[in-house]
């Protein structure tokens, strides 16, 4: 699979987002740095855990993992937009690649913006609190497949949306919302059981739950389950994505 | 016959019920320059479309080089080249840059395609524009780079959607040289979708006449014209005897006489030879040639352009 079209088509989305580092990669720590700051040092606390970990190092997994999630969605679902809004997505529909290439193109673009932004939002986290992360290769694990999910829904959103505005409404309506009750600020401890259940019906909650467990060792729920949610999530959107481009889906005639 | 591409019983139906092409056979020889001519809405660019992978087909078939172009799809898109009518320009990098990642698409190295895309910038005379941005191109530039983009992977077929739509009228000569030199020295495969009469008559070897998704005329413009098209010779005379030009449908109006022809230049001799003959002056002669837009007005009943 790896040819130069295909690995030139990768260079162009990778090099795309880090000439607009500003737009790409500073927002997503700036943010991070001012929820660390509110959230962690000025309430942080006041609010006790069960398992006597600190507010501040508890939050910084799901903020990590809200921000990976915007980033890599953002990165496939603006830069087909674009490529649509600009008519250039014809150069990418008649060169000699496969749908699966084309989508896998912009996917791994997303993995690395969210990649990237995940790791400096950890670096960044650093600087307010010290914490030590437990498994460095599950950390990793969880940031590269769900880059790789959200990458997906990116790119079928990129595809399937007219404007601009019905790209921002997933980002605003739907992820937003489904990551602040994805246990980026609490733990299923303090919620009612009635939330506790819902919040499990939220796949958001086993990602940043299985990114939590990387880094701190600490889980609410099983670990072996977020890894499976986290990669059938990947698989599934990555399947889809590539159909669509195969078929050419909203983008060929 | 040598054909580089085959299209048979091609047919388009899009999802709004619009029947763009109705079942079109083309064949295009290696080496030529071919022209698809037609106007709005008769179906050229869905044409390019299915060709170029643009446009899904409904039913037929098109083979670039004996490949078919479904099946064999990353063999045959490498064979072309593709200028599309509408400006499509990615603004985030320099020209340069772009037309460096239209060559790795293509399957060159990166080294590879800087070394193109320097002599194509060179040749278009655009190697002073190699690191400005598209927005920051005149039209007839930014139309330039897409022609470049179709040539950075060196293809032997370049497909031109309408290269000199909007350009000003010095550019699309220059265009039309290099165009020219390309098919004549370089044996590329040119194929040219126009709605100009000048364009397909001083380019093309061949030309395809296309109107609502059918091709209703094929062959070399001079043949075109010769079959179905009519000079219109104007005589001014002081005088006129109808019976002159028993084989010729003639017309006398205001001292002028318009006489068809399908052969001007054999015609207008003898016709003249026959007005002298008959102590008839001649104050003034005026010979309005055949040309495409004629054909098809005979063959359709409308024209051509608007403009």
């Amino acid at each position: 699979m790896i040819n130069k079209s295909f690995y030139t088509l990768v260079y162009r989305e990778v090099w795309r987002f880090l000439v607009l580092y500003k737009q790409t990669i500073m927002p997503g720590i700036i943010t991070a740095a001012l929820y660390m700051v509110i959230f962690g040092e000025a309430l942080g606390s006041r609010i006790k855990l069960e398992n006597n970990i600190d507010y501040i190092i508890f939050i910084i997994p799901g903020l990590t993992m809200m921000s990976v999630i915007g980033q890599s969605f953002a990165n496939s679902s603006s830069s087909i937009m674009q490529a649509k809004y600009l008519k250039f997505i014809d150069d990418y529909l008649i060169a000699p690649v496969s749908g699966f290439e084309l989508s896998m193109s912009f996917i791994i673009g997303a993995i690395l913006r969210g990649v990237i932004n995940g790791i400096l939002i950890i670096l960044t986290c650093a600087l307010f609190t010290s914490f030590t992360i437990e498994h460095y290769f599950l950390s990793l694990f969880f940031l590269i497949v769900v880059s790789c999910a959200f990458g997906a829904i990116g790119v079928i959103v990129g595809i399937v949306s007219k404007t601009w505005d019905s790209v921002g409404v997933w980002g605003t309506f739907v992820f937003m919302p489904l990551s602040m009750l994805g246990g980026v600020f609490w733990s299923i401890d303090m919620l009612p059981e009635s939330w506790a259940y819902i919040a499990l019906m939220n796949p958001l909650y086993w990602m940043i739950n299985g990114l939590r467990y990387s880094m701190l060792g600490i889980s609410e729920i099983s670990i072996t389950f977020s890894i499976i949610i986290s990669l059938l999530f990947a698989i599934i959107f990555t399947i889809l994505a590539s159909i669509m481009f195969s078929k050419g889906y909203k983008i060929k005639s | 016959m040598n054909s580089i591409i085959e299209i048979n019983n091609l047919k388009k139906i899009y999802s709004n019920g619009n029947h763009a092409l109705n079942g079109i056979n083309i064949n295009i020889e290696k080496g030529k320059f071919f022209g698809l001519l037609g106007p709005n809405g008769a179906g050229k660019t869905t044409t390019i479309g299915i060709l170029t992978g643009l446009v899904n087909l409904t039913s037929g078939k098109i083979k670039v080089n004996g490949l078919d172009i479904i099946k064999d799809y990353k063999k045959t898109r490498k064979m072309i080249g593709l200028s599309p009518q509408e400006i499509n320009l990615d603004v985030f990098f320099t020209i340069r840059e772009l037309l460096i990642f239209q060559g790795g698409y293509y399957g060159l190295s990166i080294k590879e395609s800087k070394k193109r895309v320097d002599k194509i910038l060179f040749d278009l005379g655009l190697e002073e524009k190699a690191y400005s941005k598209a927005r920051e191109l005149s039209g007839g530039m930014k139309r330039r780079v897409q022609i470049a983009k179709a040539l950075i992977h060196d293809p032997e077929i370049i497909i031109l959607d309408e290269p000199t739509a909007g350009v000003d009228i010095e550019l699309r000569h220059l265009l039309w040289d290099s165009l020219r030199e390309m098919n004549e020295k370089h044996d590329k495969t040119l194929l040219l979708t126009t709605h100009y009469i000048e364009e397909a008559e001083n380019l093309c070897d061949e030309v395809a006449i296309i109107d609502d998704g059918k091709i209703i005329a094929q062959g070399s413009p001079k043949d075109l014209i010769a079959n179905d098209g009519e000079s219109l010779i104007n005589i001014t005379v002081d005088n006129w005897d109808s019976s002159l030009l028993p084989n010729f449908t003639s017309n006398f109006q205001d001292n002028i006489v318009t006489i068809k022809s399908k052969n001007s230049d054999k015609d207008t001799p003898y016709i003249i030879n026959k007005i002298t003959d008959a102590n008839i002056s001649i104050n003034k002669l005026d010979i309005r040639k055949a040309n495409l837009e004629d054909v098809f007005i005979k063959l359709t009943g409308k024209k051509l352009t608007d403009d």
